[in-house]
């Protein structure tokens, strides 16, 4: 009995002993934090900012616990989820406010910034553009620009910037596929040279509001010591980034970024003054529910999450503001729509999916999905929005929208012979009208909410659809292999010079698209239409009242079609702000022409030079 | 070579075997999975280009970084060169963070959970499975269908409704996590204060399953010893009721120390469900994350890590009872 005794103890021992070297062989004392599975509960939106990850608990700056004066702080939440990363544009995951896609200024500066109200370009490091030739784009640079360590910004950085692009595969690489060439004519001028045979002015415009500069004395030492190799640039942290903005990195952890302002920045000969905080803090929280209740209480001042019936929190007398004051409360830039698989039999007729369209209740997707965020749907290609409007003859497009009619919708099945079986559901010259399986990631919950909607509406005019909610690698390689039925995404969501030029490129053009079972990175129904193609090819190089009738007759190819369906249309980015401390921020109606993006994206940064606190 | 080093050979030899063929599993059987897992990043990193051909490229880049365009046999054999130097890999879904990182952060989070929770567990249950077969009567009629009932409800269950009475309902325990998630790390008592807040539901939770459990067991092996012929016989010779009880228990005990040490062994892997629900910061959750990212490298660093606790429990427990068991000695005996 002793006996057993004693080894039964040493059983235990050699197990906790066991263990303990099992874990002391990777963890270090003092790294234990972690947490932050990157809960996917809203969706869609800027997935550029959802970092994810975890980093070591190492922390950037000076200070040691990052406290700032709440009064000299500006604290925002929703564009970084999970712990920082690095902070190297090129990585691919940048922690904020490092970003490639939404023109964020704080850090690093375009040479415009685009203002999503109106889309005109306002000058920031550029002073002017303009057309010198049909392919020639001339900028003037700002003579005052400099790096926040004292060196001139001058057009060898836009050179070089430009030119890591034609180098390595990065996210402007493909502007390349339109310039042939970016020469720097002095220090403050620079010339975009498009190429003959595939000239693009939208896009060349676009790249002068997206592109954010790098300087090149820096970069260039950072390329050198990773032997010109792009996968050892990527893993340069770059945790003190040298940028034209107002702002620096200041101190980080996993749960806060914090920016201080650099109170040498150039940029006060531009905007007459210094952005008003001294701090720009991102709190990252574990998910909207938790962000969500910061903001309420004030602990938030810009916020870009999906808020839930976002006016409940102003009814009790809270300081809190959308840009507009009703609904839809945000101004929509996007359109979630889903995509037809037409090589699939069934959805290959344009009927059928014209008759699917037309039964979807959208008022409710607006209701359940977006808490009502959605104005009243009309579908086009184009957004119902004064930058996008300008495009497009309303009356030309009117005939052929459709709305929720469920009646017609039976009617228009019945007229091309699709007759209900004993199931109720429709066959139509001998094909079974389902089932077919709608798909977009799991735990995307406005997404699955708006799915659900559609196979509802479905079934009502005899198709079946099955909803399909895998996670989201497999989402991504359903949709690039065409191995789905019907599959929901978001065509090119930013808002651009090349816009609604790319999402219509992104929902239409075939050329380049592969077949069904390899990759395709646009138009993943497969839609083929070569008068579609042509037209597409056409726009970026007329002027734009050509481009209005080319608009026009695209949207009617496409009513016609139907190779996708717009489900709701969404905010690039939600604004809301709570102004307990920082007090007039820009709201629709206020004169001022700064657009709602977040107080820090292109135009929308002007907005740190109109906020005060007491 | 005598009996007992040729008992120990033999299974080390098979430990051996079952180690290599858990390793072939934990690398093959998430790669089967549909999907393309470096799309995480690849999409990121090509937002903005229109070229198919460069955003192709992004993706066999990222492919060829990760090591994933190669035959599957040739990247097992990678696999394997670099587990014996003791190189997990970089994780896919946090790139480029590596996976011997996280996972050590993520070790002393489920152990300080399960370690604490199974001991205490395991008392309580004993005492109370013992108490319930010596004392019978009322007690027992109790203690016993409680524990069943409470055995029998899957564990995600127990957890989903615990969370949802003491986190949602009546507020008295945070939700999710390991500590308050603004709160940075450090040794205040504040921070300490914390851990435990979020550390009490999950570890109650299993404490409860595990009491069942061996009360359970504790009683069913109390009252085959009670009813035995040596009991009987100590009673005859009227030695005291106390006495017979020790003796009683200590049989009964053997069972449930097996049992405890091979828990201890599986803790690592065994408290999954538990970490999701509660989304606790340990191996679960991360192993939960992986597999929703298509993170083979991380995936595969968890189950490896949980297989070879599996097995060095299982094994240390054998080599022991080969030791102090004459008749599993004896039986290997009469094999050989």
């Amino acid at each position: 009995m002793r006996l057993k005794k004693a080894s039964i103890l040493f059983v235990c021992l050699v197990m906790i002993f066991s263990l303990l070297a099992a874990c002391s062989k990777s963890s270090s004392p003092g790294s234990t934090q972690n947490t932050q599975t990157g809960s996917t509960s809203s969706s869609g939106g800027s997935s550029s900012d959802s970092g994810s990850s975890d980093s070591g608990g190492s922390s950037g700056g000076a200070s040691g616990s990052g406290e700032t004066p709440r009064n000299e702080t500006l604290y925002i939440n929703g564009l970084q989820w999970g712990a920082p990363t690095n902070f190297n544009l090129l990585s691919g995951n940048p922690a904020f406010p490092i970003n490639y896609g939404n023109s964020r200024e704080l850090v690093y500066e375009t040479l415009f910034m685009i203002n999503m109200l109106d889309g005109n370009l306002e000058p920031l490091l550029g002073t002017s553009y303009n057309w010198v030739d049909d392919l020639t784009l001339k900028i003037e640079l700002h003579p005052e620009a400099k790096w926040n360590d004292g060196t001139p910004f001058t057009s060898e950085d836009v050179v070089y910037t430009y030119k890591l692009g034609q180098r390595y595969e990065i996210n402007w690489t493909s502007y390349w596929d339109y310039i042939q060439d970016v020469v720097a004519e002095d220090a403050h001028t620079v010339t975009i040279k498009m190429k003959p045979d595939n000239p693009n002015r939208l896009v060349v415009l676009e790249s002068i509001e997206l592109i954010p500069m790098l300087p090149k004395h820096i970069w260039e030492a950072i390329e050198e010591k990773a032997g010109y190799d792009l996968a050892a640039i990527r893993r340069e942290p770059n945790d003190n980034p040298v940028g034209t903005g107002p702002y620096k990195l200041y101190f980080y952890n996993d749960q806060k970024i914090t920016l201080i302002r650099d109170d040498n920045y150039w940029g006060q000969v531009l905007f007459g003054k210094l952005p008003a905080p001294k701090y720009i803090t991102h709190n990252i929280y574990k998910d909207n529910a938790a962000g969500d209740l910061a903001f309420k209480n004030g602990e938030v001042d810009v916020s870009q999450q999906f808020i839930p019936q976002v006016w409940k929190m102003w009814e009790d007398g809270a300081p809190i503001k959308t840009y507009l004051s009703e609904a839809p409360y945000y101004l929509p830039g996007s359109m979630p729509s889903i995509f037809f698989n037409t090589t699939v039999p069934g959805l290959d007729n344009p009927d059928v999916r014209r008759a699917i369209a037309m039964a979807i209740d959208y008022a409710k997707i607006a209701e359940l999905a977006m808490s009502g965020y959605s104005a009243p749907m009309k579908p086009s290609l184009l957004l119902d929005t004064p930058a996008e409007n300008k495009f497009i003859d309303q009356d030309a497009i009117k005939p052929l929208q459709w709305t929720t009619d469920v009646d017609a919708a039976n009617k228009l099945l019945d007229s091309i012979g699709a007759e209900r079986g004993k199931d109720g559901i429709r066959v139509l010259n001998g094909v079974r009208l389902g089932p077919y399986e709608i798909e977009c990631p799991y735990g995307w919950s406005d997404w699955n909410a708006a799915l659900e909607i559609v196979a509802q509406s479905a079934k009502a005019i005899g198709i079946e659809i099955r909803t399909k909610f895998p996670e989201a690698p497999v989402w991504t390689n359903d949709l690039q292999t065409g191995k789905f039925d019907i599959i929901m995404n978001t065509p090119a969501g930013n808002v651009t010079p090349a816009n609604p030029w790319s999402r219509a490129r992104t929902i239409m053009y075939s050329k380049g698209v592969a077949p069904i079972g390899e990759m395709a990175f646009w138009n993943w129904g497969r839609y083929k239409n070569e008068r579609a193609d042509e037209i597409i090819e056409k726009i970026p190089t007329v002027s734009d009242a050509e481009a209005k009738a080319l608009y026009t007759e695209l949207t009617q190819i496409w009513l016609k079609d139907v190779p996708s369906v717009p489900l709701m249309y969404r905010p690039w980015v939600f604004y809301t702000v709570n102004e307990s401390v920082w007090k007039g921020f820009p709201v629709d109606g206020d004169g001022s022409n700064i657009p709602p993006q977040i107080a820090m994206d292109g135009a929308g940064v002007k907005a740190l030079y109109q906020i005060s606190s007491q | 070579m005598n009996a007992y080093t040729k008992y120990f050979v033999k299974k080390a030899g098979w430990y051996l075997a079952t180690l290599i063929v858990a390793l072939m599993l934990n690398f093959l059987l998430p790669r089967l999975i549909e999907g393309n897992p470096v799309s995480t990043i690849a999409s990121q990193v090509s937002q903005g280009m229109t070229d198919s051909d460069s955003i192709k490229r992004v993706y066999e880049n990222f492919a060829r970084e990760f090591g994933i365009d190669k035959p599957l046999i040739v990247q097992f054999g990678i696999y394997l060169k670099n587990l014996l130097t003791g190189d997990l890999g970089t994780s896919f879904g946090l790139y480029p963070r590596k996976v011997s990182d996280i996972l050590g952060s993520a070790v002393p989070w489920t152990v300080g959970l399960q370690l604490p929770a199974i001991l205490v567990g395991w008392i309580l249950g004993n005492v109370l499975g013992a108490v319930a077969a010596y004392r019978k009567g009322v007690f027992d009629k109790v203690l016993f269908p409680v524990a069943l009932f409470i055995n029998s409800i899957p564990f995600f269950t127990l957890a989903i409704m615990m969370l949802y009475l003491f986190g949602i309902t009546l507020k008295w325990f945070p939700i999710s996590g390991g500590y308050d998630y603004q709160m940075v790390p450090n040794l205040s008592l504040e921070f300490i204060w914390s851990v435990i807040r979020h550390h009490t539901l999950p570890f109650l939770s299993i404490v409860l399953v595990t009491i069942g459990g061996q009360a359970i067991g504790m009683r069913e092996m109390a009252i085959y010893e009670l009813n035995s012929d040596y009991v009987l016989y100590s009673k005859l010779l009227g030695i005291r009721d106390s006495r017979v009880a020790r003796y009683v228990f200590r049989n009964a005990m053997l069972p449930q120390i097996t049992g405890l040490a091979l828990s201890l062994g599986t803790m690592i892997g065994g408290s999954l469900i538990c970490e999701i629900v509660f989304s606790y910061p340990g191996i679960g959750t991360w192993l939960f994350t992986a597999i929703r990212q298509l993170d083979y490298p991380l995936i595969s660093g968890c189950t490896l890590l949980i297989a070879v606790t599996v097995l060095l429990a299982n094994f240390t427990v054998e080599i022991i009872y080969g030791i102090v068991d004459p008749r599993i000695k004896a039986a290997q005996m009469e094999e050989g």
